[in-house]
């Protein structure tokens, strides 16, 4: 039996200092992916610091800019009005992403945490996962893979990221506050993941013993439009096979200004900076759509089964891209 | 043989009488008993799929926490062989070192808390002499066996009709594996006291379960009482006794105390069996107006390597339509993969999907419409044996469904019909669905007041057999529905049959028919030999009942209440067993017919991005007598989903070199969720069946037949893309 | 560790819980509560759903210590003595049970749309709610139903 402990802490720096002072602790916060990793016998801390109940909660105006505690769930920020009115794809990315069930224990800060779906990490039988047991080797990639990455992969690594928040959030420009006993420490979310490379263990920058314990969410321009669009098997409750986060400021048929992101084709949230270079000042039209799309799904690490994703996410992003600007 | 002379809907507004209890939360499912000083049990199941175990280090997990056992196949207790029940059961766990599959049980840890049986059964470690594991159906090295069953069919002469044929389709239509996963963790809970054993279990059929533990444990019969009075769902995946009951049974005689053992959902996916992949192979001879001349359907299916499985996906093509000249043959090839096993349809769902996409296929080949070429092609009678059916509404069917679905206003080209980004496809397929029915007993009482008991121990997985027979024995005994207590469930109660292969309506339906038969005769004799009482030398064909009453047929003035007639005789109930056994067809010079139904699907598929949404679904279909039509339509609308899933979504995919599960979750294993499922209209036609008395043909698992060929056929509509494998999903149907 | 949680209005407490075990294995089998349906204790199917302080979550997914000092209601607590609350009878009436595995999250589920919503949710709305609750035997179609008259009948009284 693994004995471990459960701590309660009454301060952020309590809950901080517990957890750094333990090489084998963590934080736990809405339970969605921990609890469920616990049970495969992936994960296994000696301390869980249960961190729910500190005042991390709330989602707050500042400027252009929202606030967002990291331990809003999902469905409060779901329910947030002035995102609503000035980002719905944040919105659509959250009611997307979840369950209700799961949108009421789901926090912001785990949200952008959550681990990969691949049966073959979250499977202990399964010798070979480099993210579970570096130098281990990967398993997926010699076996069934529809569910998994094409871009940022690598033979090392497979995995998908599979969050949908994430994915809008990284096309805002969103930044993350890091809390440690040093202090504060500010990361662009589009900085904070890590491509697997040789080591796929690593997913983030951060340190053991730090917190996120804000999201800052910086709100578009009024006039800004934008969709998030998720392709999946079912209608709804499944991970996307692809989706793109898109916002843009239009003047008549021309794009102004573009954010895109892309979702179920990376190892890490897909910013797609080359197609946001393509998109600026460009009129909206099939050709610049499929350019944007050519530009973003460049040198994809492919295995047979996800061979169809490099089509599928080009024509998903090229769909958003049709029906946010029409 | 009488007949019920009853209208063709029974009940049709009869509520489920389990309903209160299963929304409350109260009704008690074998996971949900927990008896004093239980135990609970965790599996360790095997990391490759051939070879043997060479060491075993069970040290750590007997010294972990809560641990109060550790079984493997070094302790085992030495079982009984264990008998075949129609089909065959797993021969008991751990009896040697031998691995057939990946997943296989290798071990049992038994602690005071699940979480600590869990963590125990982790800390087991195996090594294991690997031997080459044969995987791929088509792997030259396997053993294949031909006629498992010895139902290969023919008649006419198919090779010379398929050489003069003026039109032909060969074609070669695959399905995947797909796993049962009823929503209810199959869990055992057992109990010993003494050499008497009480099993909490989850499954399809209690007096099978009994006869296979008390083999495998050397008990009598009547030494293993089985309890399901609900289960989760089964799908077929409770019709055999699977390993782990004796597991449990096993476990709990170890430690003295009962024991739960209670499965994952991953280990669902290995433990129970799963719905065989399989090649279709079809070749259609026609006339050029689409008349049938010549149909050969071979199949090939998939068995374990120490098992046995019934899936004659052929055997459809020798009874939906009428031709000259048919071959019907199967093939079962062994690998190293978990047991395949029944779910709903077992062999139909597979073989209607080949069958259904090659007369499609046909139909546009001779330009006929896809319905005419099936209403063309409609058996009147059984095409092997020239018999009459008992009854088949399969016209019926596709005609009521084609108005109810509006197929008038097809356009019969290709693509033609858009909506926006969507091109929009109508599909047909039609339905023969097959014909079971085993041995089944029951038991009636009529107590004082004039109440009544059925019992029998087969159970209810859901269909609502406690509802329809209570209606059935209310309406036999002239009560009310909420005055008959049903007792299911139990395999200390007569013995019952299976709830499976659509089979059991009509054989408890009998059963308890015969039961009440007996009973009101019973009644009569008892009140014709009261002087005084008002039926005294009335005869039994003169009596009729209602009301809790029997009177003289055309004078209810002159009767007596079932209570009173119990009084008057100083007893406090009376009872009756009933039994039935299937009709031999020879006798009724028919031949049974299943159920019948057509399907119409309204598909559309996104252009670009090749997604397949269902719009609209119209599921016609002919089940004899319907007992209570709410149930019944349950059954074809969940029915429907599982063929939705089966057609866009479920696929048990399996690691090519290991031979694991990929995708053991219900988040990864796709089944429809609420949003997949579009408006499905359900409609019953036909007449009561003449095969059996109470005039019904099970329903069960018809609903999910037809509808993976009705959307592949939509989808060909659409797009003019002929899709010849499931599921069908959006990169075969992407550009 | 001992966890204390009020149940269906009731406190209770379990002891010598291990703090990796999750409040649906508290409620089935520590608190002899097994309304909450165990089917794949990984937030996928919904059928554990429950309300905690207020809002419905998968208790297969929270960990017990989580759970401490909250209000947890579940499918036992709606009912008030033999009256059924006007879900658990819609969904009777309709006939949105079967097996009944999945019920009872979906009946909790369901609760909790129709308690936050004035009139009758549209079917997207519907669907989008119990998105999270997968059921193998009824189809679907005449769960919808159910929701709807249940909500026709608050909506109305």
């Amino acid at each position: 039996m693994h004995e471990f402990r459960y701590e309660r802490p009454a301060t952020v720096a309590e809950a901080i200092r517990a957890v750094a002072h333990d090489p084998e602790a963590d934080f736990l916060a809405g339970g969605t992916t921990e609890v469920d990793l616990m049970k495969d016998g992936v994960f296994h801390p000696d301390l869980l610091v249960d961190i729910t109940r500190l005042p991390l909660r709330g989602v707050r105006r500042d400027g252009t800019m929202l606030q967002v505690g990291a331990l809003t769930t999902m469905e409060e920020l779901a329910s947030d009005r002035t995102l609503m009115e000035r980002a719905p794809f944040v919105v659509e990315a959250l009611l997307r992403g979840a369950s209700v069930q799961l949108r009421n224990m789901a926090t912001i800060g785990g949200n952008l945490l959550q681990r990969t779906r691949c049966r073959y990490f979250r499977d202990p039988a399964v010798p070979a996962c480099n993210k579970r047991e570096p130098g281990s080797g990967c398993e997926a990639v010699n076996s069934v893979a529809r569910m998994h990455a094409i871009l940022g992969a690598s033979p090392a690594c497979i995995a998908l990221h599979a969050s949908d928040l994430a994915v809008a959030l990284v096309a805002l420009d969103a930044v993350v506050h890091i809390q440690s006993e040093e202090g504060e420490r500010l990361v662009p979310l589009t900085q904070f993941y890590l491509m697997p490379g040789e080591t796929p263990d690593r997913e983030n920058v951060l340190r053991h013993g730090e917190l996120i314990t804000a999201v800052d969410i910086p709100l578009p321009p009024e006039g800004t439009r934008s969709i998030y669009l998720k392709i999946r098997d079912r209608a709804s409750y499944e991970f996307a096979l692809a989706s793109a986060a898109i916002a843009v400021i239009m003047d008549g048929p021309v794009i102004k200004e573009a954010r895109v992101a892309m979702g179920g084709v990376g190892t890490i949230p897909w910013r797609g900076f080359e197609a946001e270079e393509v998109l600026r000042e460009a009129p909206a039209t099939p050709d610049t759509f499929r350019s944007a799309a050519d530009g973003t799904i460049r040198d994809p690490f492919i295995v047979p089964g996800t061979a169809f994703k490099v089509e599928l996410a080009k024509r998903t992003l090229i769909r958003a891209l049709t029906e946010v600007t029409s | 043989m009488t007949t019920i002379q009853q209208p063709r809907i029974l009940g049709a507004g009869v509520d489920r009488v389990d309903g209160p209890l299963k929304v409350t939360g109260q009704a008690r499912y074998p996971n949900d008993v927990n008896l004093p000083g239980m135990a609970y049990a965790a599996v360790v199941r095997s990391t490759i799929p051939s070879g043997r175990i060479t060491r075993m280090d069970t040290t750590a997990a007997e010294k972990s926490p809560g641990v109060l056992e550790v079984i493997t196949h070094e302790n085992a207790d030495h079982l009984g062989e264990a008998p075949a029940t129609f089909i065959k059961n797993p021969q008991p766990p751990l009896q040697d070192d031998a691995i057939r599959f990946y997943g296989q049980y290798i071990a049992v840890v038994v602690a005071d808390t699940q979480q600590n049986a869990t963590a125990a059964a982790g800390l087991i470690e195996v090594e294991y002499e690997r031997h080459e594991a044969i995987l791929d159906p088509h792997d030259p090295r396997a053993e294949r066996i031909k006629d498992p069953w010895g139902e290969d069919t023919a008649w006419g002469d198919v090779r010379t009709a398929l050489n003069r044929a003026p039109v032909m389709i060969d074609q070669t239509y695959t399905t995947s594996e797909n796993t049962n996963n009823p929503l209810g963790l199959f869990t055992t809970l057992a109990s010993w006291d003494g050499d008497t054993l009480t099993l909490h279990d989850s499954n399809q059929w209690p007096n099978m379960i009994q006869q296979v533990v008390a083999a495998m444990f050397g008990l009598p019969r009547d030494a293993v009482r089985v309890l399901t009075p609900f289960v989760g769902g089964g799908f077929g995946a409770g019709l055999r006794c699977w390993s782990h009951i004796p597991l449990a049974v096993m476990a709990a005689r170890h430690v003295g105390r009962p024991v739960k053992l209670e499965l994952t959902r991953p280990e669902m996916f290995t433990g129970l069996g799963h719905r065989t992949s399989s090649i279709n192979w079809i070749r259609l001879g026609a006339t050029r107006d689409g008349r049938l001349t010549a149909i050969e359907h071979e199949s090939l299916t998939t068995l374990p390597l120490d098992g046995d499985e019934y899936e004659p996906c052929s055997s459809v093509s020798t009874w939906s339509y009428a031709s000259p000249n048919v071959t019907a043959r199967d093939q079962q090839v062994r690998l190293n993969i978990p047991w395949t096993n029944f779910m709903r349809a077992p062999g139909d769902a597979q073989g209607n999907f080949a069958l259904e996409s090659a007369i499609d296929e046909l139909a546009w080949e001779v330009g006929l419409d896809p319905l005419e070429i099936r209403l063309l092609n409609y058996a009147e009678v059984d095409p092997k044996t020239g018999r009459p059916w008992s009854s088949n509404a399969l016209r019926r069917c596709l005609e009521v469904g084609a108005q109810r679905f509006g197929w008038s206003n097809r356009n019969p080209e290709i693509g033609s019909m858009r909506d926006g980004h969507e091109l929009v496809g109508y599909g047909v397929a039609g339905v023969s669905f097959f014909w079971y029915q085993q041995p089944c007993s029951a038991k009636v009482i009529v107590r004082g007041d004039g109440s009544a008991y059925v019992r029998s121990a087969v159970t209810d997985i859901g269909t609502g057999t406690y509802t329809i027979m209570a209606q059935l024995a209310a309406g036999l005994l002239g009560l009310e529905v909420d005055q008959v207590e049903m007792q299911l469930g139990d395999s200390s109660m007569p013995v019952g049959t299976a709830a499976g292969g659509s089979g059991l309506t009509a054989a408890l339906g009998s059963a308890v028919h015969d039961a009440c038969g007996r009973l009101i005769q019973k009644f009569v004799d008892l009140a014709g030999t009261d002087p005084f009482s008002p039926l005294a030398n009335v005869p039994f064909e003169d009596v009729a009942v209602s009301e809790g009453r029997l009177f003289r047929k055309g004078d209810p003035t002159r009767g007596e209440s079932l209570a009173r007639i119990l009084a008057v005789h100083g007893l406090t109930e009376l009872s009756a067993d009933g039994n039935s056994t299937p009709n031999s067809p020879d006798q009724l010079g028919m031949t049974p017919a299943g159920a019948r139904g057509a399907r119409f699907v309204e598909v559309r598929v996104d252009e670009d991005l090749g997604r397949v949404r269902v719009a609209r679904i119209v599921t016609v279909n002919d089940g004899g007598r319907i007992l209570n039509e709410k149930l019944a339509r349950s059954q074809i609308l969940g029915g429907t989903v599982g063929g939705v899933g089966m057609a866009l979504f479920e696929d048990t995919v399996t690691d090519k070199d290991t031979g694991r599960i990929a995708n053991a979750t219900f988040g990864d294993y796709l089944i429809p969720v609420n949003a997949d499922i579009p408006d499905v209209h359900v409609e019953f036609v036909g007449e009561p069946d003449a095969f059996n008395p109470i005039g019904v043909k099970g329903i069960g698992e018809i609903g999910l037949v037809g509808v993976a060929p009705a959307i592949a056929n939509g989808i060909f509509h659409a797009t003019g893309k002929r899709i010849r494998s499931l599921p069908i999903t959006m990169d075969e149907v992407m550009d | 560790m001992r966890v204390n949680v009020t149940v269906n209005g009731a406190p209770m407490t379990a002891d010598d819980v291990w703090p990796g075990e999750s409040l649906l294995y508290v409620l089935r089998e520590r608190l002899g509560l097994p309304g909450a349906k165990n089917a794949c204790e990984q937030g996928e199917c919904g059928s554990c759903t429950v309300y905690l302080d207020g809002l419905p979550v998968c208790a297969c997914l929270v960990a017990a210590g989580q759970a401490e000092g909250r209000e947890v209601l579940t499918v036992e607590g709606l009912a008030s003595g033999e009256e059924l609350d006007p879900v658990q009878e819609a969904f009777v009436e309709c006939g949105a049970v079967q097996c009944g595995f999945c019920t009872p999250g979906l009946i909790v589920q369901a609760h909790s749309l129709i308690a936050g919503h004035d009139g009758v949710p549209a079917d997207a709305e519907i669907r989008e709610h119990l998105a999270g609750n997968l059921c193998r035997c009824t189809g679907y179609e005449k769960i919808l139903d159910a929701v709807r008259l249940a909500a026709r009948r608050k909506a109305g009284s």
